[in-house]
């Protein structure tokens, strides 16, 4: 098999040694897509290379999304003034050794990145009133002192159920292991019935610690306007909905709904946030 | 990236067995157990970042501990008789969802398998896989012999309870080996090496279900002692069997009392002359398979 990587420079960055910001686009509640724009956007990130598609996606057609043709793309960011690198990409289909290998090597002969930090979204069973968390995976002890001063879950115990596989976010941060590069696989729990639409608080939470960290100095009074306009629909949404009210305050109360329950406080708040809340 | 040899046994002549997980992985069951009554001894593997998706994480107290690969590993017994290469890989590596291997990373993983056979001067190949065949589970399977090479067929003839795809009614001698068994000796075949695929059979009607099939095992350890001129003791098999039987007659009292019927005859159908026309036509055995297709349809899939 072919060892040559197909990673495309545009412009060499001037990065004595840089952190590394990951986002994948199909995150739930578009997590990962959405953090990593809002740095890009905020810090004026320069795109500067890319990794060509063919060997990792599924170039069979086209998807559409919100009416749009779309293509994927697996592209770098640099903000220089930060020593900031931001990736954004969709997750690959096939080759994930190799794609990964080959962020890897723009991040460290490129970039010489010396940390990373992977974002990904999963479920939580609580309300949206409960102040988002932030856990932490690291593949280091020394990375785990590192973050000790944080305000960040630490002590997480998993492993892979049956049936089920690794994130894409594991294998990256055990590749970077294998390459002494610091990694961090940063995790938001989102409420289950916004995990399809976009959750503002989350994005605010690991914002906020690689704010922090990285010193990036970011102004967040958009993003805390738009977190209140969120928490305003969603109350909304509860004073026109009694039902919806019943189940955010059994959840707010730590109870566990029915999965019928579930489904249709899931389908009001789409319908209800979708038709604009 | 590629093989990673612990050690260099010293061997003579080996044969290699190779098996990867198949349709009620008859393959890797019948392999797998010889391995382990042999008590062969691991000598290498071949990396898997290449070719697989890990399998599992495990996480302690915040910590990237590990990272979990599927094996693909080497083993060697070296015996009176003959020294023997085993190579058993826990998946496929398959490409775009697909269930089995094919396409680059199969060829690639079926040469990397060959390159070791070739630097021990192993020239004899073993694999094997299931045939799905009209057959019923309280029969014995049959096994199916595909070799690489016209020589081999006189020795196959001499094996017991075994057919030629040509002794098979309807198969003209034609038919398909999917995935890494069957690729693995097409691929020794352009490399010179002579090579058998051993197919144990299975019901048609078991193939889609998440079951191991350790009946059909037994009948291919049976054949590849014969072969291989030892004798290992196969009571174990009999004992898995036994446990995945019950399961199978539980799955079998819930088809319909009619597809059932249609089942039932297929115990008229005997090891004795496979060739010769059976008790069933055959369009009673499309009609069969069209019920059982139906059947499957109707419980979501089959698997």
């Amino acid at each position: 098999m072919s060892q040559e990587y197909p990673i495309k420079i545009y412009k060499e960055p001037d990065l004595r040694r840089s952190s590394l910001v990951l986002g994948w686009s199909e995150d739930m509640s578009n997590l990962g897509r959405k953090a990593t724009g809002y740095l890009n956007r905020k810090l004026k990130g320069q795109e500067f290379a890319e990794i060509e598609p063919e060997d990792f996606f599924s170039l069979g057609g086209v998807a559409i999304e919100g009416n749009l043709a779309q293509f994927p793309e697996s592209k770098f960011y640099t903000c220089q003034e930060h020593a900031l690198v931001v990736f954004q990409s969709g997750s690959p289909g096939a080759e994930w050794y190799k794609f990964l290998n080959s962020v890897l090597d723009v991040a460290e002969h490129h970039c010489r990145v010396k940390e990373l930090y992977t974002i990904g979204a999963m479920v939580s069973v609580g309300a949206h009133t409960a102040p988002r968390e932030l856990l932490a995976v690291v593949n280091s002890a020394e990375m785990k002192e590192v973050l000790s001063q944080y305000d960040l879950t630490r002590d997480l115990d998993y492993q892979t159920p049956p049936g089920e596989r690794p994130t894409l976010n594991a294998f990256l941060l055990w590749i970077a292991k294998e390459r002494n590069i610091h990694g961090v696989s940063l995790w938001v729990p989102i409420p289950f019935y916004l995990a399809t639409m976009e959750d503002a608080q989350a994005q605010k939470k690991v914002l906020s610690f690689l704010d922090e960290r990285l010193d990036l100095k970011i102004d967040f009074s958009d993003l805390d306007r738009e977190i209140r306009e969120q928490n305003e629909q969603l109350a909304r949404a509860r004073s026109r909905f009694p039902q919806v009210d019943d189940y955010i305050n059994r959840l707010e109360s730590n109870l566990v709904l029915s999965e019928e329950e579930n489904g249709e406080l899931i389908k009001k708040i789409e319908d209800f946030l979708r038709e604009g809340g | 990236m590629g093989i990673r040899l612990y050690q260099e046994p010293q061997l003579e002549n080996p044969i290699l067995i190779a098996g990867w997980p198949g349709i009620g992985n008859i393959g890797i069951i019948a392999v797998d157990t010889l391995r382990r009554i042999l008590e062969a001894e691991e000598f290498g593997e071949i990396e898997p970042w290449d070719f697989f998706y890990p399998r599992r994480v495990l996480i302690k107290k915040g910590v990237l501990e590990h990272l979990e690969f599927p094996n693909s590993k080497f083993y060697f017994k070296k015996t009176e008789g003959k020294d023997i290469i085993f190579f058993i890989g826990e998946e496929q590596p398959t490409e775009g969802g697909r269930m089995y291997a094919e396409g680059r990373k199969a060829y690639y993983m079926a040469n990397l398998v060959l390159d070791v056979a070739e630097e021990f001067k192993c020239r004899r190949v073993y694999t094997s896989g299931a045939a799905v065949a009209l057959t019923h589970h309280t029969i014995k399977p049959r096994v199916w012999a595909v070799p690489n090479s016209e020589s081999l067929i006189p020795e196959i003839r001499g094996y017991g309870n075994t057919v030629l795809m040509s002794d098979i009614e309807g198969r003209g001698g034609h038919g398909n080996i999917t995935g890494l068994n069957g690729l693995l000796l097409g691929v020794a075949k352009k490399r010179g090496f002579e090579a058998i695929c051993l197919m144990g059979e299975i019901p048609v009607y078991l193939q889609g279900l998440p079951l191991s099939y350790p009946k059909a095992s037994k009948s291919v350890l049976e054949v590849l002692n014969y072969s291989l001129k030892i004798e290992v003791n196969l009571d174990k098999l009999d004992e898995l069997d036994q446990k995945v039987e019950q399961r199978i007659e539980e799955f079998y009292k819930q088809i319909p009392s009619e597809i059932r019927g249609q089942l039932d005859r297929l115990k008229q159908v005997t090891d004795a002359q496979p060739a010769e026309p059976g008790p069933i036509t055959e369009e009673e055995e499309k009609k069969i398979m069209e019920d059982v297709e139906k059947f499957f349809k109707k419980r979501g899939g089959g698997g």
